[in-house]
C-alpha cells in the first residue's frame, strides 16, 4: 500500500468512527498529502467532534485559499503547535484548536469582538443589567436587557444605565462602525 | 469583446424576428436550431458538469411570455431602495462574476435568453410612463443580464436608446461590466439614456471577475459615451473588504476621477457584498479557488452573509468622503442595506424608493 493509500484509509476510517459527512470527507481527501496528513494528526490527537472537524476543515481552507498556503503550513504555526503539543485535556484543547482557526479565518472580526467586550466589561454594570452584542457583529444592534425584581432595581438599573449612556454610545459606535 | 457560444436556439414564431436576423448574420460559426417552443431550451444541463457555465453558452432567441417590467428584485422592505424598474430584454450574463447573484437567482433556467419581442417593452414602458406622469422613471435592463454584453450581434442598444430618446420622464440606464460601446456612439440619446458601469478594483477584477473588461477600459468607455452625450454613472457594488481592499478602492476612485470629471458623473451606487446561503453555497462550489469569496462574512440579520457590521460601514465611509470631497453634487446611495446605515454613513434617512428613483432619473 502507497504512503497516499495508506493516508486515506487512515482519513477515511477516523471519519467513518465520527460520521463526518461524504462532503467533508472528500474535501479532505482532496486536499495535498500534507495537509490531509496534518489535519488527520489533529483530530485525532485532539479528539475532535464531528462538528469541529467538519468547522476546522471549512476555515483552513478558507485561510490557506486566502493566505495562498496550504492547510499542513497553517497548522505548523506556532499557536496550533502549541494546543497540539500542550497539556490539558483533549476537550479543552479541541475547544482551543477550533477558537485559533476562527481568530485566524476571522481577525479583523475577532479584534473587535474583543475591543467591544472590553468596553462592556469597563461599563461595570450590575447583575440586573446585561448588553447582548450582536452575534458576529451581523448588525449594528446592541440588546439592553433587564431583570428586575422590583421597582428599586428597576430603579437602580435605570439610574445605572443613565449614568453610563456617553459609553453606550462609543459601544453603539463601535458595533455600528465609524461614522 | 468576443464571447463565445457554443449554439442558437431559436423559437420558431422568432425564426423571422430582426433579432433572429441579426444575431444569425453576426454568428456564423455557430450551429444554429430551431424549436417549437424554448421553454424547455433554457433548463439546465444535468449532464454537464457546471450547468449555469453551459447555460452562459447556450443562447436562446425566444418570445417573452412574462411581462418586461419588473420591480429590482434586490428591492425589499427592509432595506433602503433606489426605485429602480427593470426591464427583461435578456436573462444571464456570457461574463462569469463568482459574486454574481444570478447563479443562485437562474439556476433553473440559466441559458442566455433574448427576447425578440422586446421591442414589446415600449409599450408596457409607455403604459407605465403614463400611469406615473408625475414622476420620473428611472429604467435599466442591466439587472438579470449585461446591457451591453451581447450588443455588438444583437444591436439591440441603438432601439433602445432611439426609442427613450424621444420620450420625456424616462431615463434608461444601461449597466455594464464591458467596453462594448459602438452602437450608442452612432445614436444621439439626447441626454435621456445613463451608461452605468460597475466598478471594482484590479484585484477583484482578476481573482472574481471573469470575462469582463478591465477597470480601466471601463472608464475609458465611459469617457468616450459622455462626450457622446451620454450621461455616466457607476456602481462601486459589490464591495469586498479584503486586507487593502480600503486602499484599492480608494484609488480606484483616484482612477475615476482622472478620467471622468466628478462634476460629469450623475451617481455613485456604492453596495457591500451579500450572499443568500444558497448563493454563496452555488458561488463557492462554481469559485473555489476565488480568495474574495472567503472574507469575513457573518450571516447578518436579514438572512445573507455579509461583511460584519463595522467594517462594513466603515468602507462605505471612507468612500463616501472621498466621492463627497471630489464633487458633494455627485448622488450617492447604498443599495440592500438599512435606514440604519444610511444615516451612518450619507448622515441622513434614505428616502423613499420612488423619490430616490425620481431623483435619480432627473438628475
Amino acid at each position: 500500500m502507497s504512503q497516499r493509500e495508506d493516508l486515506r484509509e487512515r482519513v477515511l476510517s477516523w471519519a467513518e468512527a465520527r460520521h463526518l459527512d461524504t462532503e467533508h470527507i472528500q474535501r479532505w481527501l482532496a486536499l495535498d498529502a500534507a495537509s490531509a496528513a496534518a489535519i488527520l494528526h489533529a483530530a485525532s490527537s485532539l479528539g475532535l467532534r464531528t462538528g469541529q472537524a467538519q468547522a476546522a476543515l471549512e476555515m483552513l481552507e478558507e485561510i490557506a485559499l486566502r493566505e495562498g498556503t496550504d492547510a499542513a503550513s497553517i497548522l505548523a504555526r506556532a499557536p496550533f503547535k502549541r494546543i497540539l503539543e500542550g497539556a490539558g485535556s483533549a476537550p479543552a484543547r479541541a475547544r482551543a484548536f477550533v477558537n485559533e482557526l476562527r481568530v485566524m479565518r476571522f481577525p479583523r472580526l475577532g479584534r473587535a469582538l474583543e475591543e467591544l467586550k472590553a468596553e462592556v466589561a469597563a461599563l461595570k454594570l450590575p447583575q440586573t443589567v446585561r448588553m447582548v452584542l450582536p452575534k458576529d457583529l451581523g448588525s449594528d444592534e446592541l440588546r439592553i436587557e433587564l431583570r428586575v425584581r422590583d421597582g428599586e432595581e428597576l430603579r437602580a438599573s435605570v439610574r445605572t444605565l443613565e449614568s453610563r449612556i456617553a459609553a453606550i454610545e462609543r459601544i453603539l459606535a463601535l458595533i455600528g462602525g465609524p461614522v | 469583446m468576443n464571447f463565445e457560444l457554443d449554439e442558437i436556439v431559436i423559437e420558431e414564431q422568432c425564426r423571422h424576428s430582426p433579432l433572429a436576423a441579426r444575431i444569425i448574420r453576426a454568428s456564423l460559426d455557430v450551429p444554429v436550431r430551431f424549436t417549437d417552443d424554448a421553454r424547455q431550451d433554457i433548463r439546465p444541463n444535468p449532464n454537464a458538469a457546471d450547468p449555469f457555465a453551459a447555460g452562459k453558452r447556450k443562447m436562446v432567441i425566444m418570445h417573452r411570455r412574462a411581462p418586461f417590467l419588473m420591480a429590482c428584485p434586490a428591492g425589499s422592505s427592509e432595506f433602503a431602495c433606489c426605485g429602480y424598474l427593470v426591464m427583461v430584454l435578456a436573462s444571464n450574463c456570457p461574463m462569469d462574476c463568482s459574486y454574481c447573484f444570478l447563479q443562485d437567482y437562474i439556476a433553473d433556467n440559466p441559458a442566455f435568453q433574448v427576447y425578440a419581442n422586446y421591442t414589446d417593452a415600449f409599450d408596457e414602458l409607455e403604459r407605465a410612463r403614463r400611469r406615473l406622469s408625475d414622476r420620473a422613471l428611472r429604467v435599466g435592463t442591466g439587472e438579470l443580464a449585461d446591457s451591453l454584453a451581447f450588443d455588438r450581434i444583437t444591436g439591440a442598444s441603438r432601439d433602445l436608446v432611439g426609442y427613450c430618446a424621444s420620450r420625456d420622464g424616462i431615463l434608461l440606464e444601461l449597466k455594464t461590466k464591458t467596453d462594448e460601446i459602438d452602437n450608442l456612439l452612432s445614436v444621439d440619446p439626447r441626454g435621456r439614456t445613463l451608461v452605468s458601469w460597475t466598478l471594482s478594483p484590479d484585484r477583484v477584477f482578476a481573482t472574481s471577475e471573469k470575462g469582463t473588461a478591465s477597470p480601466t477600459a471601463r472608464i475609458k468607455a465611459a469617457q468616450r459615451v459622455l462626450e457622446a452625450g451620454y450621461k455616466v454613472a457607476f456602481h462601486l457594488d459589490p464591495i469586498i473588504a479584503y486586507a487593502d481592499a480600503e486602499r484599492d478602492y480608494l484609488a480606484l476612485l483616484v482612477e475615476l476621477f482622472d478620467f471622468v470629471s466628478p462634476e460629469d458623473i450623475s451617481f455613485i451606487s456604492l453596495g457591500g457584498l451579500r450572499m443568500t446561503p444558497a448563493l454563496r453555497s452555488a458561488a463557492r462550489k462554481r469559485h473555489p479557488q476565488d480568495p474574495m469569496l472567503c472574507g469575513e462574512d457573518v450571516l447578518a440579520a436579514d438572512g445573507r452573509y455579509r461583511t460584519f457590521t463595522p467594517l462594513r460601514v466603515s468602507l462605505f465611509g471612507a468612500l463616501e468622503r472621498r466621492i463627497a470631497a471630489a464633487s458633494p453634487a455627485i448622488l450617492r446611495y447604498l443599495c440592500m442595506e438599512p435606514a440604519s446605515v444610511h444615516r451612518r454613513v450619507l448622515g441622513r434617512s434614505p428616502a423613499p424608493p420612488a423619490a430616490v428613483g425620481a431623483t435619480l432619473a432627473r438628475h
